[in-house]
């Protein structure tokens, strides 16, 4: 059996994820809360784990540097990849909004404004609506956006809407709902056939 | 002084351009094997050409140049299409190319151009045929070293024929494009779903995706949902075209795809395209394409590939399998005196097909390329070194026929 290798976000899917792996029975004997390391085999070295920030998970799928990746939805749809999604893992859930405050109404046909860290969900959405936009990129902290008017909206993610709720804005609309998926690489599917088989196999029966 | 960045495209160094050099070689030598011919098509061509003609090249990667007359020319954004409208045999044509391709998009804005090899073989409709084409991609993996790789093999009309069933609005037809061409089995549900299409149908469709792997399994589960004569005419070409391919001995590596959809809507038969080990995206891509020509007022049966050089190159790197000789043949140093003999060596050497540079004896000269062979023409002697070993020699013609030995023998 070949190696595969597998890319994780850090954070919370992350180890939702291992202790789902745990359960199947791969153990990564060097894994540790503290561990500052990147890279992580499991006991029979059939699996790498590498670690790399949730934004990266689909490049380094699409590019093949890891065969298979665990990542919420937002970053797959933002990063636009050309990759198998495969398997819902029903963890992290949550959902891209709309939202802006709520007395706000700009004038019809107008261009709107819209403040995000996810330019290419937005400008995808708002173009099936028929809305021209345009985009103001931010790296976070995107509720203070309607309320200083440098947007006149926001997409986002929205968990609980407490954020929101406490910044003064409220959902407008629902885009679509986010939840950690398992991508694989397109070339890792018919190369490493049977070795990317096994391992959804084994997570699919772990999470039943 | 201002510093311009080189675009690290390609052929930015001399050992790529050697790799790639060889690479064409090898396709080159396979092509012809199989009877193909190289032709090239004009690196300018109509817009209006590829404007005309449906699902083809997305009109705004195209790069774009107007004339002194106004007419607005493309830069060959694909190859095929050209070939195409220049085929005008009546009897079986197999053409090959090696040429650059050009198209620009917002995500890769540093990337307008690559460089494609492939091959088109028109006038010849039979299964057979389709077997042959997919085959010369496979030998021709082989010749660049590969092992580890897999043939995706699919058919565009199985596809279509589930989803003029369904009668879906543009949009509708986008979005379960997407689903499939990611396997993207969460949301295809919900999304099919919602469409309210007849049971059978529904199920047809949320199983493509799966439709993917070993040949035997992949038949025998798509027998179950055929719905009609049409769609088994479909699996029975993808059938007999696989039974070709296991005669050719190539079925370990073939996988079939029946999800596979590519975006050139033109394709109307089998489709296919490879994978390595390690290269995220297709390194070939090919498929049988009968009714292009009808688009250009005469329909002749095709089929062809082509393999994108760039990824191969890149594969060929990172699997350590690039071997590019840096150095050369033969260094003749001489005295000025010895200069008749030295340089009338030096041509006969390079007669004999050797690469050979000379140089007068310079003590301070130290950057010279390596070399494998040393000749040295003193004022008192004159001397071949082959690896740490001095051999002497009388004649030119006894230098030719020592370093031929030697090169002969390795």
């Amino acid at each position: 059996m070949e190696q595969i290798t597998l890319a994780l976000a850090k954070g919370r899917p992350a180890k939702k994820t291992i202790t789902l792996l745990e359960k199947t029975g791969e153990h990564f004997p060097e894994l540790t809360e503290e561990s500052r390391k990147l890279v992580f085999h499991n006991s029979d070295q059939s699996i790498k784990l590498i670690f790399v920030k949730a934004v990266d998970v689909p490049t380094y799928v699409e590019k093949g540097a890891a065969d298979i990746g665990i990542v919420g939805k937002d970053n797959i749809l933002e990063s636009l990849a050309d990759v198998y999604e495969l398997l819902d893992l029903k963890i992290g859930k949550c959902k891209f909004s709309v939202a802006g405050k709520a007395n706000h109404y700009p004038a019809d046909n107008q261009k709107l404004t819209i403040a995000t860290k996810y330019p290419n969900v937005a400008k995808k959405h708002f173009k099936q609506k028929g809305q021209p936009i345009e985009i103001v990129k931010l790296n976070g902290s995107v509720e203070l956006a309607p309320l200083i008017g440098l947007a006149d909206y926001i997409v986002d993610i929205v968990e609980t809407g407490d954020t929101l709720k406490e910044n003064g804005l409220s959902i407008l609309e629902d885009i679509e709902t986010i939840s950690t998926r398992l991508i694989v690489n397109k070339a890792s599917f018919a190369t490493k056939a049977a070795e990317v088989n096994q391992f959804i196999k084994q997570l699919k029966s772990a999470l039943e | 002084m201002q510093k311009y960045v080189l675009s690290q495209n390609k052929n930015s160094n001399v050992e790529d351009f050697q790799m790639r050099e060889q690479l064409i070689t090898t396709f080159k030598n396979r092509f012809t094997t199989y009877g193909y011919k190289q032709v090239r098509t004009s690196t300018f061509e109509q817009y209006d050409m590829y404007g005309s003609i449906t699902g083809t090249v997305n009109k705004d990667e195209m790069i774009k140049v107007i004339d002194t007359s106004g007419k607005v020319l493309v830069l060959r954004p694909d190859v095929t299409i050209p070939l195409a409208r220049m085929n005008t045999a009546t009897t079986n044509q197999r053409l090959f190319y090696v040429l650059d391709v050009f198209r620009q998009s917002i995500e890769q804005i540093d990337q307008k151009e690559s460089t494609q090899a492939g091959v088109e073989l028109f006038g010849d409709n039979s299964l057979e045929a389709d077997a042959e084409v997919i085959v010369l991609a496979i030998h021709t993996l082989r010749d660049l070293g590969f092992t580890n790789f897999k043939i995706e093999l699919g058919h565009a009309g199985f596809f279509k024929e589930l989803v003029q069933q369904a009668d879906l609005n543009q949009s509708q037809l986008e979005t379960l494009k997407t689903y499939i061409h990611s396997k993207n089995l969460v949301e295809i549900e919900p999304f099919l779903n919602e469409l309210r299409l007849a049971d059978d149908l529904r199920n047809a469709i949320q199983l493509i995706p799966m439709m993917y792997g070993n040949p035997g399994d992949v038949i025998t589960q798509a027998k179950q949902i055929i719905l009609n004569a049409s769609m088994q005419q479909v699996l029975q070409n993808i059938i007999d075209v696989y039974d070709v391919l296991v005669d050719y001995g190539v079925a370990d590596s073939i996988v079939l795809n029946l999800g596979l959809i590519n975006n050139m809507d033109y394709y109307s038969g089998i489709i296919f395209q490879g994978f390595l080990d390690n290269v995220g995206k297709p390194v070939l891509m090919g498929g049988r394409y009968d009714h292009l020509g009808k688009q250009f007022g005469k329909a002749t049966p095709a089929i062809g590939f082509a393999f994108e050089v760039d990824y191969l190159v890149h594969a060929l790197n990172q699997q350590g399998k690039a071997i590019v000789e840096s150095g050369i043949d033969l260094i003749i140093n001489y005295d000025k005196a010895k200069q008749k003999v030295a340089l009338e060596s030096a041509y006969q050497l390079r007669n004999e097909g050797l690469q050979v540079l000379t140089y007068l004896f310079d003590e301070k000269d130290t950057n010279r390329p390596p070399s494998t062979y040393i000749v040295n023409y003193t004022n008192d002697e004159q001397q071949l070194i082959i690896e740490n070993k001095t051999i002497t020699f009388a004649s030119v013609n006894e230098l030719v026929s020592q370093c031929l030995a030697v090169k002969e023998a390795k």
